[in-house]
């Protein structure tokens, strides 16, 4: 096998492995090389500073919001002790928008100490700011035996106008009529049981909505007050 | 034995920030190798609009270029102890994992159908006005790193970006440039010498 000796050489396919020249066998030769010969990585080195600051000019692009959650669950899945999980920084990883910000706050639902199978579904409902009030999310519901969704609050509330109550929704698919999920409050987080029916209609919503009711809820089967808060699935498993 | 330290890129452009960040990035990588995933958090959301940049500019499809940037966050988390400050800066660093990868995809078999955006994107580089090409180089950091690739001849240039960005080889390069094998492996290798010889300089 070639060890290539002189500087010249060297210095060329070094050049030419960091450009992507250096092709087929002689690249995996070069590569072979490179595992024992720590001068040659040094070659390799000066080139890769010379040239590589060029990929670089392409331009920032944010990666879309669901790329941070996925990574992080794949480098820190196992540890679900409080130090990631609990973590501000946890949410740092973000590009900078408010719905990608809350989709890892849902993430980070799905990451609670209990035992229990991680968030299928997630649903950040928003107010008509477009700013995130509650997130809403739940498992796989063939996977539980125990069917619920779990409701995260946001944004804290103003308390509900006497005689009224806030109902919450589920958004079928098509222009199938919303499907009521029960009464919620929101000034605490809360985890609402659902009946076995209701769950498996779960996996096929598109959104969630909240709506302002009668004190009991809507009387109609319908919402029948302003949709204050409405947030699309976004599927994590 | 040139002067140019192995993290003239990022110093050439005499400003500040560069530095700063990549002292930055330098302690969070070490602190990823002790697996702090505070740090890794940090490190992404100080460099991933960058590696994305790169991934899409090589690749030209946004679900490969989230698919191969995911794994190259993984593995820098997992090979962080493997950055040595010493020898490359720390985005260069970064930058030559995810560029490596992006390549290694493009040459994968079933990768051939790219055929169209392929052509669509050599076409792009052909044209010496300023296009495409004359802004990337012009949008490089390094002022140093923009200056001499200028000054090479313009085949020269254009072959050595077409290689760097599109991951071609001599003979696809002699193909798409419709010249003899040995034309473009003397293009791409005076060009890289005189880049180098300029660099040097600059750096002295």
């Amino acid at each position: 096998m070639a060890t290539y000796k002189s500087p010249e050489l060297r210095d060329r396919l070094a050049a030419e492995y960091v450009v992507g020249t250096l092709r087929g066998r002689a690249r995996a030769r070069f590569q072979s090389l490179l595992r024992y010969d720590p001068d040659l990585r040094r070659v390799v080195g000066e080139w890769e500073a010379r040239i590589t600051p060029l990929a670089l000019a392409a331009g920032e692009i944010a990666p879309p919001a669901r790329l941070w959650p996925a990574l992080a669950l794949r480098i820190g899945g196992a540890a679900r002790g409080a130090g990631w999980t609990s973590s501000l920084a946890f949410w740092r990883g973000l590009a900078v928008t408010s719905t990608a910000f809350v989709l890892f706050l849902a993430t980070f639902i799905g990451m609670a100490p209990r035992p229990e199978p991680p968030m299928a579904m997630v649903a950040v409902m928003e107010d008509d700011k477009g700013a995130p009030a509650m997130v809403v999310s739940w498992p796989p519901m063939k996977a539980t035996r125990d069917p619920h969704i779990r409701i995260k609050v946001v944004q804290a509330h103003p308390t509900m106008a006497p005689g009224t109550s806030w109902e919450l929704w589920m958004l079928p698919p098509g222009k199938a009529a919303p499907v009521s999920l029960g009464l919620i409050t929101t000034d605490v987080d809360q985890t609402m049981k659902l009946k076995p029916a209701l769950a498996g209609r779960m996996e096929g919503a598109w959104g969630v909505a909240m709506s302002i009711e009668p004190k009991d809820g809507s009387p109609t089967g319908a919402p029948t007050g302003p949709v204050i808060f409405k947030g699309q699935c976004v599927k994590i498993l | 034995m040139t002067r140019e330290s192995a993290r003239s890129g990022e110093r050439e452009s005499g400003r500040a920030a560069p530095d700063a960040l990549a002292s930055r990035l330098a302690g969070l990588l070490t602190q990823c190798a002790l697996k702090n995933q505070r740090a890794f958090a940090d490190l992404y959301q100080l460099t991933a609009a960058k590696l994305y940049g790169v991934a899409l500019r090589i690749l030209r499809r946004q679900d490969w270029a989230e698919e191969v940037l995911q794994e190259c966050y993984v593995s820098i988390w997992n090979h962080a102890g493997d950055y040595a400050a010493a020898k490359s800066a720390p985005l260069t660093w970064m930058t030559s994992i995810v560029r490596n990868r992006c390549l290694d995809w493009l040459r994968r078999p079933q990768t051939e159908a790219t055929g169209e955006e392929y052509d669509i994107a050599v076409e792009a580089w052909r044209d010496e006005t300023p296009g495409p090409m004359e802004q990337l180089v012009a949008a490089t950091e390094s002022a140093a790193l923009a200056r001499c690739l200028q000054q090479l001849e313009a085949r020269q240039r254009q072959s050595i970006m077409l290689a760097f960005f599109h991951g071609m080889s001599h003979s696809e390069l002699a193909g798409h440039m419709r010249q003899p094998l040995g034309t473009v492996k003397t293009w791409v290798r005076r060009g890289l010498e005189r880049l180098k010889g300029c660099l040097s300089s600059a750096a002295g």
